[in-house]
């Protein structure tokens, strides 16, 4: 079929598989504990070989399935070790990349304990290096591991179809991190009573919780379109990729943040798990860093007046 | 999932935009009143003898059965050609009048009616909405005694757009005293021409006259006029749901990519401005809009409920677009333009067809499943 938005069947059942792997390895309420995050769950379940052909040892999927994977990966707050390995292993495929943003000449990297390699995000893209000497940092609200890195003497720039799948799959871990804040949030709204009624009856939360809907279709869909064109070679998939990384971090961290309003105090509590949906959103958000949303031509631009 | 056109979809793509780019309308579409009829009706005969009109209605009806891929390139097209708005006094009868005879009228019905609304002879309103029955449709008033053969209908109905030019309305009315709520509502045919209907008709803030107040005092209407059973009207109303998402809205949505194309080529903003800024993101949101629109066109089987998101989703991008666009027009903006114009009917965005209000209660309860309102 020409034209087909349906999830196919094949696709269910790699989300269904994952499922299950995330929830007896990544569940959310792990991250009470602190500690870091293993890949080791991940290697076994394929995670990074999920879009190789098959003749280079991977499944034959393509990075529309890779992206619905991270949607799942984003929900429970996978390590960002795990996206950036994804995507660094397309430069180098034995790699462990830790996620790393470049401020200036600042390199920052998270949760490189263990990782080979960083991929970082630069303000003309990314970037891929051998870990350098780290020196710790303290992370904000003592979310995830980072340290300052002895900027790498020779990094390589990541091409721009990498550039790309990296928009693509950080994007869809954002769009994770919003739907497991909307649901964590959902869920409190339906149980927690006050004035003898669930909070979730009272129009001023029911409203946020459309909200975090409405910005979770908006950038669902765009993933969809954004991940097709970007497989199929499609002539807009740079305005695809630009629109996807303008609304995905916003989407995130507006879900988040109303999902620890709806949860009132316990929500502002390192108790309760609303905080770590915030704090992975503005990571992520930081790790895609910003495209350029006016360079590229509209695909549905209007027709001048004479047209051949 | 895919998304790529055959050499069929491609050549249609290029037939559609050929033969709108050499028959659209050069003239603006007049704003109100008998002139706007004549120019949709003509518009919309000139769809019809080329083969472009009903393109979501089965062909058993005179319909071209169009694939809802097909039916979104052409309104790619329609909208890239900037061809006539699709919200124009065609609109209730080819997008809801129309489905609802074909999905629950009498042959009887169908064969007169159906192709009359087709070739542009016939103009619908919607009579729904009363002064007490807005967002609480269900409390509507007006009532249909059966008497005979016939219906005998006292009461009144207001916002009803395009009822002062229209030949026939889509009447919900209390057909049997004492049911409650959504029990014992007919939908009903009504002939705007019979005796004692008045229309008021009402000016809007955009300074032209839609919608308008009409009255019934004692009008007669036959009772085959009825669409499915009588008393079953809020079934039959609620009928026309699973066609909504291949309605001429589709256009409506889509347009916006291009009116945020045209509002960046007029604000010429410097990059990096905060007008820059804003147009960035509305050139996303509306590129978002656009992949919300395949999606919920093409997707099996139809998430119920997608059509709020849709809806509200559009109706704020539009009303964000021309504010947009009135800051960037500046002293301009107070000047009439197609700018200022569109400005001011984007204010109706939020409260027609269901107030967004109404619209996240919606979303709230029925795809996230938090507790019901309290209801009446
Ligand atoms: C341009 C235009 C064209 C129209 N065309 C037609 C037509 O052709 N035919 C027709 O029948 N009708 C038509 N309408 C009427 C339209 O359907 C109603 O205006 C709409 O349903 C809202 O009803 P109302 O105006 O009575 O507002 P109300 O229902 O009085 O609402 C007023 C405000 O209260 C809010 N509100 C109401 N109930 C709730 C609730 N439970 N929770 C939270 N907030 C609530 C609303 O969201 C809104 O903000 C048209 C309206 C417009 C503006």
């Amino acid at each position: 079929m020409s034209f087909d938005l349906t999830p196919g069947e094949d696709l269910r059942q790699i989300l269904d598989a994952a499922q299950s792997m995330l929830d007896s390895h990544y569940p959310v309420a792990r991250l009470r504990d602190g500690g870091a995050d293993g890949l080791d769950p991940l290697v076994d379940f394929g995670a990074f070989l999920l879009a190789l052909p098959e003749k280079e040892g991977g499944a034959g999927f393509s990075v529309v399935e890779e992206a619905q994977l991270h949607v799942a990966f984003g929900r429970h707050l996978v390590t960002t070790t795990a996206l950036a390995t994804a995507i660094a292993r397309r430069i180098e495929p034995e790699a462990v990349a830790a996620a790393g943003v470049v401020d200036g000449d600042r390199w920052l990297a998270i949760a490189p304990r263990d990782a080979s390699h960083i991929l970082a995000r630069t303000d003309e893209g990314f970037v891929f290096a051998k870990m350098g000497a780290q020196s710790d940092v303290v992370p904000f609200g003592a979310s995830r591991p980072m340290a300052r890195i002895v900027p790498p003497p020779d990094h390589r720039r990541a091409d721009r179809e990498t550039d790309h799948t990296a928009c693509l799959l950080v994007a869809a871990q954002l769009l994770g991190v919003a739907i497991g804040a909307r649901d964590l949030a959902v869920d409190h709204a339906r149980t927690r009573e006050q004035f003898g009624r669930p909070i979730g009856s009272f129009q001023a939360v029911k409203h946020h919780a459309a909200d975090m809907a409405l910005g979770i279709e908006m950038v669902s869909a765009l993933l969809d379109t954004a991940a097709i064109a970007l497989r199929d070679g499609h002539e807009s998939v740079g305005f695809q990729i630009a629109a996807l990384v303008r609304i995905a971090p916003r989407v995130a961290l507006e879900t988040a943040r109303a999902g620890i309003q709806i949860h009132g105090g316990i929500g502002f509590s390192a108790e309760a798990d609303a905080h770590h949906f915030l704090k992975q959103a503005h990571i992520l958000r930081q790790f895609i860093g910003t495209y350029d949303m006016l360079q590229d031509p509209a695909p549905l631009a209007p027709y001048g007046k004479d047209v051949s | 999932m895919e998304l790529t056109p055959t050499a069929e979809d491609a050549a249609f793509r290029i037939a559609a935009r050929d033969w709108l780019l050499a028959n659209r309308p050069s003239d603006p579409a007049p704003r109100d009143g008998q002139a706007s009829r004549d120019y949709a009706t003509r518009w919309l005969a000139t769809c019809h003898a080329a083969g472009w009109s009903g393109l979501a209605w089965p062909t058993d009806y005179g319909g071209q059965g169009l694939s809802a891929a097909r039916l979104m390139l052409w309104y790619e097209e329609y909208v890239r050609a900037r061809a006539p708005s699709t919200l124009d006094c065609t609109f209730v009868a080819l997008n809801h009048a129309g489905p609802t005879i074909i999905a629950r009228g009498t042959e009887a019905q169908k064969a007169f009616h159906l192709p009359r609304i087709l070739e542009g002879r016939s103009i619908w309103c919607q009579g729904f909405s009363e002064p007490g029955a807005g967002s609480d449709l269900a409390a509507l008033r007006t009532t249909g005694r059966v008497e005979g053969d016939e219906l005998v209908v006292n009461g009144q109905k207001i916002w009803s757009s395009y009822a002062d030019i229209a030949d026939y309305q889509e009447l919900l009315i209390r057909t049997e005293p004492g049911a409650s709520r959504h029990k014992g509502l007919s939908w009903v045919i009504c002939d705007m021409t019979l005796p004692g209907i008045t229309v008021r008709p009402i000016a809007n803030m955009a300074g032209v006259t839609h919608f308008a107040e009409v009255f019934y005092d004692d009008v007669r209407i036959p009772l085959e006029n009825v669409v499915g059973e009588l008393h079953d009207g809020w079934s039959v109303a609620m009928t026309t749901l699973a066609f909504e998402r291949r309605t001429a809205a589709l256009a409506l949505q889509l347009e916006l990519s291009v009116k945020v194309e045209d509002l960046i080529a007029m604000a010429d903003a410097a990059p990096g401005s905060a007008t820059a800024e804003r147009l960035a993101d509305l050139r996303a949101e509306a590129a978002g809009l656009r992949a919300m629109t395949w999606r919920t066109a093409l997707r099996e089987p139809a998430t119920p409920f997608d059509g709020s998101l849709m809806r509200l989703t559009f109706a704020e991008l539009a009303q964000s677009i021309h504010r947009a666009a009135m800051d960037v027009l500046g002293p301009a903006g107070l000047v009439d333009s197609h700018w200022s114009y569109d400005y001011l009917e984007s204010y109706s965005e939020t409260i027609a067809g269901g107030a967004a209000e109404i619209q996240r209660n919606i979303i709230a309860e029925r795809i996230l499943g938090l507790p019901r309102e309290p209801r009446p």
